[in-house]
């Protein structure tokens, strides 16, 4: 090779690493990735401290991964490539059949599922009003033959037999059973890990008979398509970007009802936010699912005009925010509680509002790894 | 710092390239003994101090050699050596073994506290290259380095210094003082840096997520098909990973116009477990013979001799890769095979076809490896009897299938990257075609193992033991 030819070759590889060096220095960072619908590391503070521990450093990696200039660009040139490999997996999600991505559902942590069987348990017998509880198993289960073949998948109905028999106290609903008979319609988003307001329907005729309740048909309703445009969490995650949007559709009109959330705001003191059973604002941006309710939330309450009928509590995960329109027209007010970000005693909640009823429910995959059910207890 | 991350690529490389070169030529080696210590410290910053005890310990014995040596005193020399190696060894043992020692005391009932200290990054690579400066000294296969800040480049040199190839002090003294820097070096360099970055990040990190469902799967449900699966994977992992690494090493020496040693040669190909610790790690390999086998008497001994000879350094070896038992079993069990085939099956062997040789080295190999890398005893047994016909969960499963079909194209193009095969094809391409394809693979090469990067799920840093 002559000296000329060797001296493009290194002006090559200059040229990269020297190219993104200077790319990276000039983009200012991004706060939040809607792609990946996360919060994404910012440049850490430099100190004597942080340096000596190392703990700088170790930011500053994720920094510069976070930051990398044309990220979305590169998760996708991965995900690609491994599927021209031959790969039926990215990131813990299985490229599935019907243009479906399913995340990855391994055996959890058997202490874990037995402790927080505990609490759940311990809150139905101390809860002094009649509990309801139920686990919604997911699509790694009830669409297990869209996975690819063979592919690792630990069983759901095991886990849904072993918290039935755990929780005495509380009266099982089987949503199992309805979501499997209708596993040929579309009950679950095919990018995302959340039933869809179809699938959320049939979950409320599974919960009827314990809730007390007989459902409204599903033909007295009429379907409203609200996006066709939903890439939801496990088209994030996965990276996989040759997969056809979702569509989310509601069935249930929001007419006299009010949704408020209460919170904190910066200095400490509590505020009340009206928020809706749907808001369509978050239908302009990535994360739409947060239309039902407006998303994550510490406690909200729904008042519907049904004033007659009783007060129900929900201890729950984000599931619960489509599951909410079917269950308007039989309460009276429907209280959400999401233990990750409310630290106050439940019993307390419950005898200071009345409540007359209460349900504990979650997805298996978010209750088998859920770490603040103790809060149940206090 | 490592180098598959996008910080060293990114940032880290190309202000040490650029500096590096709009420097002069005698402030060069201070830039790098400056990058070289932010390199080592990145991850474990208290450690530096310890790095540079080192560093001013072995250059003040180095001179003692010298000086003694010159006033024909050979006993002083000989004790200057003796001292500079039982402290390095001291502070290896002390950071590597203590716990080790520590907690199989305590399970004989003798009491002695267990540190947890954090193992310094490549101390294992660099306690070994500066125990060779006051030999090499003693030895007369160099002069004594009388620049501190020469010395110090030397031992913290960053593109060796946490994964090797362990480089010898006499190899590299010329060079610390005198380095010619060419376009042709360079761009050698660039080479094989990429290829070893590709073998870093799209070979091993792939394959090996292979291995870590069979590392972590519970043994009740261990297959014999895949426990050969996953130790198959494993095989591929390390090499790619650990020759990946030396690849780089080699490269980065050359952009900075150093030359060392390849680590690595086609192991896989070997036709006996001799041959295959000729191919695997030559820096290791020839570390021992030189500063150990043959200081021991070598093969010029008598049979009972050289057998304990071979013992005691393939123990040595063994337990160099990591505090855990099983690296000293791994060791015994090539040093066994090492004296089979020394006593009569390498001649046995030789009468064999090919085929069957390549096929007695794979699977001794492959078994080495399940030893290597099951730390456990219990899950060692459970692993290597699952090899050998007794699986818990039999023949076969789904799941087995379904890795082996998903993982598939992966394991071909690491089998025949394995070989020389691509080498050799590279090398028959006409000079023409030749110049128009290697900007693309190289681009496509970078370009890929930053997507790979990015979203790094799985990037480990397998020589955190060593």
């Amino acid at each position: 090779m002559s000296k000329k030819y060797c001296i493009f070759i290194s002006a090559l590889f200059c040229a990269f690493i020297g190219l993104f060096l200077v790319a990276n220095a000039a983009t200012p960072s991004r706060e939040f990735s809607e792609m990946e619908n996360r919060n994404l590391e910012q440049m850490p503070k430099l100190s004597v401290d942080s340096l000596l521990s190392g703990q700088f450093m170790k930011d500053f990696e994720t920094y510069t991964t976070d930051q990398f200039v044309g990220r979305d660009g590169w998760i996708a040139l991965k995900s690609t490539t491994e599927r021209l490999l031959g790969k039926k997996e990215n990131n813990n999600v299985y490229f599935c059949d019907q243009d479906t991505l399913i995340t990855r559902f391994d055996q959890p942590d058997a202490a874990k599922v037995t402790e927080n069987l505990n609490y759940v348990s311990t809150f139905a017998e101390n809860a002094g009003i009649p509990v309801t509880f139920s686990l919604i198993p997911t699509q790694a289960c009830i669409w297990a033959d869209r996975l690819p073949d063979g592919a690792p998948n630990a069983s759901q109905t095991g886990l849904l037999d072993q918290a039935k028999a755990a929780v005495p106290g509380a009266t099982w609903a089987d949503l199992y059973s309805p979501l499997w008979e209708h596993k040929d319609e579309s009950i679950f988003y095919r990018t995302d890990h959340h039933w869809t307001s179809l699938g959320a329907y049939y979950g409320y005729t599974g919960l009827a008979d314990a809730l007390g309740y007989t459902p409204v048909p599903l033909d007295a309703y009429t379907e409203t398509v609200r996006s066709t445009e939903f890439y939801g969490t496990v088209f994030s995650s996965s990276g996989v970007r040759w997969v056809s949007p979702d569509t989310i559709t509601t069935y249930v009109p929001d007419t006299g009802i009010t949704v408020t959330s209460y919170t904190y705001d910066s200095n400490g003191n509590p505020v009340e936010v009206p928020r809706a059973l749907y808001d369509e604002s978050y239908l302009s941006v990535k994360d739409k699912y947060s239309m039902f309710l407006g998303g994550n939330q510490s406690l909200g309450v729904v008042k519907t005009p049904n004033t007659d009928k009783p007060k129900l509590l929900i201890i729950r995960d984000s599931y619960a925010d489509s599951l909410v329109p079917f269950l308007t027209p039989h309460f009276s007010e429907i209280h959400l509680i999401d233990l990750r970000y409310y630290k106050l005693s439940i019993a307390d909640y419950i005898q200071q509002n009345g409540i007359d009823q209460a349900l504990v429910l979650y997805s298996i995959p978010n209750f088998c790894t859920d770490t603040n059910l103790f809060w149940l207890t206090r | 710092m490592v180098f598959s991350s996008l910080y060293f690529l990114f940032l880290y490389l190309p202000i040490v390239l650029l500096v590096y070169y709009i420097t002069p030529l005698k402030w060069r080696n201070l830039w790098l003994l400056v990058v070289n210590l932010i390199f080592y410290g990145w991850g474990e910053p208290k450690y530096i101090l310890l790095m540079i005890f080192t560093i001013v310990l072995d250059y003040f014995c180095g001179l003692i050699v010298a000086r003694r040596k010159l006033q024909g005193d050979d006993k002083g020399a000989r004790t200057a050596v003796a001292v500079a190696l039982v402290l390095n060894l001291a502070i290896l043992f002390f950071f590597k073994y203590w716990d080790l020692v520590a907690t199989t005391f305590q399970h004989f009932g003798v009491g002695m506290p267990v540190l947890n200290l954090t193992l310094p990054i490549g101390i294992s690579f660099y306690t070994f290259q500066t125990m060779t400066y006051p030999v090499d000294i003693y030895r007369g296969d160099a002069e004594v380095q009388k620049s501190i800040v020469s010395f110090g480049t030397f031992v913290t040199l960053f593109p060796q210094l946490i994964a090797g190839p362990i480089i010898k002090y006499k190899e590299l003294a010329d060079q610390m003082t005198y380095r010619t820097h060419s376009p042709e070096q360079f761009a050698s360099g660039v080479q094989v840096f990429v290829v070893g970055l590709a073998k870093k990040v799209l070979l091993a990190n792939n394959i090996g997520k292979l291995w870590d469902v069979y590392l972590a799967l519970p043994t009740d449900q261990l297959t014999v098909s895949g426990a050969w699966l996953g130790v198959v994977a494993f095989s591929l992992q390390l090499y790619f990973d650990f020759s990946g690494y030396s690849d780089m090493a080699v490269g980065l020496g050359r952009m900075l116009g150093f030359e060392f040693l390849r680590n690595f040669n086609y192991p896989y190909i070997s036709k006996s477990v001799t041959e295959f610790w000729r191919r695997w790690h030559i820096s290791l390999g020839s570390w021992f013979r030189e500063y150990l086998y043959i200081p021991l008497g070598g093969n010029r001994v008598k049979k009972p001799r050289l057998f304990f000879n071979l013992l005691v350094v393939w123990a040595a070896t063994g337990i160099w890769h990591g505090a855990s038992w099983n690296f000293l079993i791994w060791g015994l069990y090539f040093a066994a095979l090492i004296i089979l085939e020394k006593a009569f099956l390498g001649k046995l062997l030789e009468k064999c076809p090919a085929v069957v040789q390549h096929i007695y080295t794979l699977f001794l190999v492959l078994v080495s490896w399940a030893i290597f890398a099951v730390e456990d005893f219990g899950h060692m047994g459970v692993y290597l009897s699952a090899m050998f016909g007794f699986a818990p969960a039999g023949l076969a499963s789904p799941s087995v299938a379904y890795y082996f079909t998903s993982f598939l194209p992966m394991l071909i193009i690491g089998a025949v990257a394995a070989t020389p095969l691509a080498t050799k094809l590279w090398k028959k391409l006409p000079e023409k075609p030749m110049k128009v394809v290697l900007p693309v693979v190289l681009l496509a090469g970078l370009i890929l193992s930053t997507a790979y990067l990015v979203d790094a799920t799985y990037n480990p840093f397998l020589y955190f033991r060593f």
